[in-house]
């Protein structure tokens, strides 16, 4: 549930936007609703990965035309990746297998860390992108990626 | 210790792909910024994930139960990594349930922790079980991969089935020469009186009959029947069976088998098997509580194995049925495979006798007319076969579930008395 409220937080914002292809998002946003919806009642993970793109593509679709950069897009990522997280573990969840109590709440402290981290690199992206030209936006990108990698090698080190 | 990829792994990796050019195509910070999440998670994911080194085992307390015993169990679990989720399951066959315990379970492990899992199992059939594999299933703490092992551990029980203590059981014509239980029908040194004879030399003087002698103006002795042992041989028909759920004919005669076989030996006689079927099965006989294990043991894995073969009781080694022994025949009279041979056995000579373990009580009668007239049918022919068996002198007794064995020992019983009358 509280997936597919990730995602209709999403689709709502891309139509309260109302860009030039709002029905387009509009439609894609359902579309995408839907997607995740059957992913999870049919147990079907690969379907999750398309129910993200289709959203992400329909909140794209709302932002046609609009020169500015979105602030909130650091927001719709990481509810993106909150979505895909819960319908995954929705998925996952078998109630035949008792797990222990411990189990539930590291994965909501691991799913908190991820978001806020996500967060962060959201921010730290778009501010990057703000301040550099669009000539420099790959550089930005590359700088993003050594972020993460950062962030990557540092939890390597710290798990070994 | 395999390792496999979740479709999260591929699902995170396609996304993070197609969102990084959709970027570099469109130019567009947004798209970066919509990707970057799943960026971070699969980098963090991969970076978290460490090989678990797990060892793991389990046990039950005890190797032999009764149908309805409660068997303790553990699982053992220890890992030098640390595992962020292990599933553990435990393989459990039909007939085990899991009364108290958690199973399977997902735990989490810190590096160097062991961890053990007590559980209760009962033995819901008879049968040998193999309790196992133990099958563990280790993720990283983001899902992305996912490592199996099956623990190479497997706990044989052996559950015996619940026995019905009969009062009285069939007995044999003939005895053996060892001593026993049974009144032989012979004439020697025993307690049951048996005729008063004349005198001769040799016999010993408490053996007169005083009384006799008196009257008869000579001396007569009172002779006696000896208590001897006999041979059991158990007939276990394994060609077909009638069989609804859990419960079906081989069932009921690996009970029936069970119970006679514990009454013969607390009579020091001595007990065989014969397992006839697709598979020809046999276990010389023999005396005693080890003997009687040996029974129930190979009575475990009697099992109906489809076979089109004719097979004839020539099969039979010669010292598995050895002479004036009892033959037992439990059998469902569903093959005529095994009726052959019951009525081949009567006419060598072997005292036999036939429970006819009925399969009707496992067959619902069908709703349409023509499926109900060829069960009637079927049921006829079956009450056909067994009047067939006992117009050939042989005692057949129908038994099912819900009568209890003894009342069928005893029409046996009965028959066998009026049979030996009929002879006379």
């Amino acid at each position: 549930m509280l997936a597919l409220g990730a995602i209709g937080a999403i689709v709502a914002y891309a139509g309260a936007t109302g860009g030039r292809l709002a029905p387009l998002a509009d439609g894609a946003g359902t579309l995408g609703l839907a997607l995740l919806t059957v992913a999870i009642v049919l147990r079907l993970p690969a379907v999750v990965p398309w129910a993200i793109i289709v959203t992400a593509g329909g909140y794209l679709a709302g932002r046609e035309g609009r020169a500015l950069v979105d602030g909130w897009a650091a927001v719709v990522g990481v509810l993106l990746l909150l979505a895909a997280e819960l319908a995954l573990w929705s998925i996952d969840h078998d109630d035949r297998i008792r797990a222990e109590r411990s189990l539930t709440v590291r994965r909501v402290v691991t799913l908190t860390a991820l978001t806020a981290a996500a967060l962060l690199v959201n921010f730290g992206l778009l501010g990057a992108a703000a301040v550099a030209a669009p000539a420099g936006f790959v550089l930005a990108t590359a700088g993003i990626a050594a972020a993460v990698t950062a962030v990557a090698v540092v939890l390597r080190l710290a798990r070994a | 210790m395999t390792r496999s990829a979740t479709p999260k792994l591929a699902g995170y990796a396609g996304l993070s792909g197609v969102g990084l050019l959709t970027a570099l195509v469109f130019v567009r910070p947004e798209v970066v910024a919509l990707t970057a999440p799943f960026l971070l998670a699969l980098a963090a994911g991969l970076a978290l994930a460490t090989p678990p080194k797990l060892a793991a085992g389990a046990g039950v307390e005890r190797e032999r139960a009764i149908e309805g015993d409660e068997v303790g169990g553990h699982v053992v679990v220890s890992s030098s990594t640390p595992v962020d989720r292990l599933d553990l399951y435990l393989r459990l066959p039909d007939g085990v349930e899991l009364v108290d315990g958690t199973h399977p379970v997902a735990l989490r492990l810190a590096a160097g922790e062991s961890r053990r899992l007590d559980f209760t199992l009962r033995a819901a059939h008879w049968g040998a079980y193999v309790i196992g594999p133990l099958y563990l299933r280790a993720r990283d703490p983001l899902g992305f991969l996912v490592w199996e092992q099956t623990a190479a551990t497997r706990s044989d029980v052996r559950v015996y089935p619940r026995e019905e203590v009969l009062q009285r059981i069939v007995q044999p014509r003939e005895t053996q020469v060892s001593s026993g239980n049974e009144v032989s029908r012979r004439k020697g040194e025993g307690i049951e009186f048996a005729d008063v004879r004349p005198w001769a030399a040799g016999d010993p003087l408490n053996r007169i009959n005083w009384r006799a002698s008196a009257r008869g103006g000579e001396l007569w002795v009172n002779e006696s029947h000896p208590e001897r042992n006999t041979d059991v041989i158990f007939f276990v028909d394994s060609f077909a069976e009638a069989r609804r759920g859990r419960e079906g004919t081989l069932d009921l005669t690996v009970r029936a088998t069970s119970a006679l076989a514990d009454a013969y030996v607390g009579r020091r006689d001595r007990v065989g098997l014969i397992s006839f079927g697709g598979i020809l099965r046999w276990l010389a006989p023999g005396a005693g509580t080890v003997q009687l294990y040996r029974m129930v043991d190979a009575l475990l894995d009697t099992e109906v194995i489809l076979s089109h073969y004719w097979r004839e009781i020539d099969v039979i080694p010669r010292r598995t049925l050895p002479p004036n022994a009892l033959v037992i025949a439990l059998s469902p009279l569903l093959d005529p495979r095994s009726v052959g041979a019951l009525l081949d056995l009567h006419a060598r000579g072997h005292d036999l006798a036939v429970f006819d373990v009925s399969p009707v009580p496992f067959t619902a009668r069908p709703q349409g007319k023509l499926d109900a007239i060829a069960y009637d049918i079927w049921i006829l022919r079956h009450d056909a076969l067994r009047h067939r068996l006992q117009r050939a002198g042989i005692a057949v007794a129908e038994w099912n579930d819900d009568a209890p064995l003894q009342a069928a020992v005893e029409e046996v019983r009965a028959f066998r008395r009026y049979a030996r009358h009929a002879r006379v």
